[in-house]
């Protein structure tokens, strides 16, 4: 009865079986829908809640954006709804409105006027020169890139974080080649996003100085556009605007650069469409028919 | 004789953290008196407030009335403390020091210089034969090792008083003998020892008076011989002043 | 002071012995280096986020210290039996608190120096600058904020029997206070009577420990609090340290520790 053989065939069998059971039960569950395993690090993790962490890392970006002088829940957020970090890229609809220098409001009492004297308490940018005011140092705003990137991992359908990252990396770091990847990848986990590929055209347009091929993704962006703003509700319809008029507007300035002043009246026309200050366009528009001359030839093809 | 500790109508209730429950009384006025140089015996059953009277003695209870002095000194006064040595029955040491840090971290208490602590460290570590261990932390020491490095704690300030809660529960018969010999080598140098124990033979071998308490009170007190009288030995005399008869014997 | 000094010496002692602080700072060490590792966009420069990190484990790290360490103080004197010996001598109550509040003190320092000196050897390795003013101001906050939790710790432990439930409690005050103290003025507006004024109360009574954290000031690299806002919030610190320290002393004077 003290030999050990049982035991260890007995072991052996259950080693045998378990491994079966899991080869057996394997593809299924590859095959299943629910099964987190076939995401990242961070799916098999968090799961879904990762967005909501995704967020909280894409607001701390914005934090670093202005060195720490951030409005808590408990503040007024009236001039921080958009974060500035997007908002300064010129791709995002700025909704803020407010004292966003003086968001503490008065001193309430001694303990607040105190307590002021030990965290940031001026409103500043890092690209503006940051907390040191060093106009020298707009390289600094390199320091929000780890907070984008670990937000646009934990949800990759968040457009902002691909098009602001790519922004400042253009930007400020003179880095095209990370900006191109990051707008590549955006890309690859949001195929039908025009504002991927309005900051993809500003890359192509404005560092590799290609013309035609900032044209062809700010065309393709336009018709996107057009192919899912019906299919908007009306909130996201007036959001979403903003971006069709930078399309068509920058649509409009790479053409009057490349001298096709029609072509560029036509996408200003557009723009005008959409634009919340029509007028303004409007002074674009007579100043290129200026430039054309008496006789305006509209084109016979619309370009869209 | 000068009286070296004194108790006067020391009361001590404690109070009960259950609303219905009486208080319950410790000690009820009880007088003590021992002199300089004597090794003072103080027995009792358990529960009798044996060890109620030495926790006020040290300060740890305050007396819910009456008084208790220590050289003449209020012992509410940290003072009274300076001269006296205290051996508690179980007691576990800062298991992280060793004994030799032990002794300096004590000494440095009582205020002794560097030059003292040089010479009074070995002396106290030979004394209870823990030389050998000096420099090894308490947590490996055996139970008997903890004793005498307790012993020899107690003895760091050369104290004019020790008292020792029962010192040798829990050692071994050479534990015990060890303990009788520092017992008896204080007794030599003239100081006091004030001792609880429930070794009567041990008692009766190395004490100069006892005090007998019961319920809080004090059932007797003098020379061992006295309250020995007509009984054979201190273990009889002792059950019958606390009122238990022994079994006839056929 | 001969007896408080001996007393803070054995704290110490205790705390470099034990393996707490070791396994916290090689743990602090070993992330921050795999966070160091993380190549982002290729860019070496980058290093607020690493600054961020290494600061909030050294805060973590030095408020388990702090809480623990001086939980247990009294308690394992007292459950071991030491506590007898130690009052058997001509050490008073009082001086046994302040020593063992002046051994956790002091220890939370050593600790913080070596949190530090790590901190400060990151951020230069990748800003190459050793702003020692500003690392100065912010681990001195740092060390005085500790003084509170450790003299709030001391009188906990001889309020709440157990040293796990006085950690606990503890945890939640200080995080308590760390997250919302500063807005609890606030927080007390949205509220009817009379919980607003005990609220308001509150607001005025508790030691405001977020004070002491000026993370956002070293991280992103502001310029230097000025010394005599500084020097008053030290003061701050030595007052709501007095007022537990005395409050400790005085629950502690006459309990009996049989």
């Amino acid at each position: 009865m003290n030999s050990p053989r049982p035991f260890v065939l007995l072991l052996l069998a259950l080693l045998v079986s378990c491994f079966g059971l899991a080869a057996h039960l394997q593809p299924q569950f590859q095959a299943w829908r629910g099964s987190r395993a076939k995401g990242d690090i961070f799916n098999v993790v968090l799961g879904d809640s990762r967005r909501m962490f995704a967020n909280q890392f894409y607001v701390k970006a914005d934090e670093y954006y202005h060195s720490g002088y951030y409005p808590t829940m408990f503040d007024d957020n009236a001039a921080f709804q958009t974060t500035h970090m997007a908002a300064d890229t010129g791709a995002v609809n700025d909704k803020n409105h407010g004292d966003e220098h003086g968001f503490l409001g008065p001193t309430r009492n001694w303990i607040d006027a105190f307590g002021r004297n030990f965290f940031p308490d001026r409103h500043t940018h890092l690209d503006e020169g940051g907390a040191n005011d060093d106009l020298s140092g707009s390289e600094n705003v390199r320091e929000i890139l780890p907070w984008l990137k670990l937000s646009a991992d934990l949800d990759p359908d968040n457009v902002q974080t691909y098009t602001v990252t790519a922004f400042w990396l253009r930007m400020r770091m003179n880095n095209a080649k990370e900006a191109d990847a990051v707008l590549h990848e955006g890309l690859r986990n949001c195929p039908d996003s025009y504002d991927i590929l309005f900051e993809l055209g500003r890359l192509y347009y404005e560092s590799y100085h290609d013309r035609d091929r900032a044209r062809n993704v700010w065309e393709q962006g336009v018709r996107l556009w057009l192919k899912i703003y019906p299919t908007l509700d009306p909130e996201a319809q007036k959001d979403n605007r903003f971006i069709m008029e930078q399309l068509t507007t920058h649509l409009a300035k790479l053409e009057e650069d490349a001298g096709n002043l029609p072509h560029a009246i036509e996408w200003f026309q557009a723009a005008q469409k959409v634009s919340i200050t029509p007028g303004e366009i409007q002074k674009q528009i007579n100043r290129l028919k200026g430039k054309l001359g008496e006789e305006f030839n509209p084109l016979a093809k619309p370009l869209y | 004789m000068t009286a070296i500790l004194r108790t006067e109508k020391l009361r001590v209730e404690y109070r009960s953290r259950e609303m219905r429950q009486a208080t319950k009384v410790a000690l009820a006025g009880l007088d003590l008196e021992v002199g300089a140089g004597e090794v003072f015996g103080f027995l009792g059953p358990n529960g009798a407030g044996k060890t109620t009277t030495m926790n006020v003695l040290l300060g740890f209870v305050p007396p819910t009335s009456g008084a208790a002095y220590l050289f003449g000194i209020d012992v509410r006064q940290p003072i009274a403390r300076q001269r006296i040595g205290y051996l508690p029955e179980l007691t576990y040491y800062y298991k992280f020091l060793t004994a030799e840090e032990l002794l300096r971290f004590y000494a440095k208490i009582f205020g002794l210089s560097r030059a003292e602590m040089d010479k009074r460290i070995p002396e106290l570590l030979k004394l209870v034969e823990l030389e050998h261990a000096a420099k090894r932390p308490i947590k490996s020491y055996s139970k008997g090792m903890q004793q005498r490095v307790g012993l020899a704690q107690a003895l760091i300030n050369n104290p004019d008083l020790l008292v020792l809660d029962e010192p040798t529960s829990g050692l071994d018969p050479l534990g015990r003998m060890k303990v009788r010999e520092i017992i008896q080598r204080l007794k030599n140098e003239g100081k006091t020892v004030f001792f609880s124990s429930h070794e009567l033979g041990e008692v009766q071998s190395v004490c100069d008076r006892v005090a007998i308490i019961h319920q809080g009170e004090l059932k007797a007190i003098g020379r061992v011989s006295d309250i020995v009288g007509k009984h054979a030995n201190l273990e009889e005399a002792f059950l019958e002043i606390i009122g238990y008869s022994t079994p006839a014997t056929p | 002071m001969k007896n408080i000094f001996a007393v803070a010496g054995i704290v110490i002692k205790e705390l470099y012995r034990r393996k707490d602080f070791y396994v916290l700072f090689i743990v602090t060490i070993l992330i921050c280096l795999v966070m160091a590792s993380v190549n982002i966009f290729n860019d070496a420069k980058i290093v607020r986020y690493l600054k961020e990190i290494c600061l909030l484990l050294v805060w973590l790290s030095s408020l388990v210290i702090a809480i623990t360490t001086t939980a247990r103080q009294i308690p394992a004197e007292r459950e071991n039996r030491t506590l007898l010996p130690l009052l058997a001598k001509p050490l008073t109550r009082p001086q046994l608190i302040i020593g063992k509040f002046l051994g956790c003190w002091l220890a939370c320092g050593l600790t913080l120096l070596c949190f530090y000196i790590f901190f400060g050897a990151l951020a230069a390795s990748r800003e190459h600058q050793w702003p020692l003013l500003n690392y100065f101001q912010a681990a001195t906050l740092h060390w005085f904020m500790l003084g509170i939790v450790v003299a709030m710790t001391l009188l906990g432990s001889l309020v709440f029997a157990a040293p796990s439930s006085n950690s606990t409690i503890l945890f939640v005050i200080v995080g308590g206070i760390l997250f919302v103290g500063r807005h609890l003025d606030q927080v007390a507006l949205t509220l009817h009577e009379p919980i607003r004024t005990i609220v308001y109360s509150i607001y005025f009574a508790i030691p405001h420990l977020e004070l002491f954290d000026v993370r956002d000031l070293v991280i992103h690299n502001w310029p230097l609090i000025p010394w005599l806002y500084f020097s008053l919030a030290l003061l701050y610190a030595l007052g709501y340290i007095a007022i537990f320290l005395t409050g400790a002393c005085l629950v502690f004077r006459r309990k009996a520790v049989n």
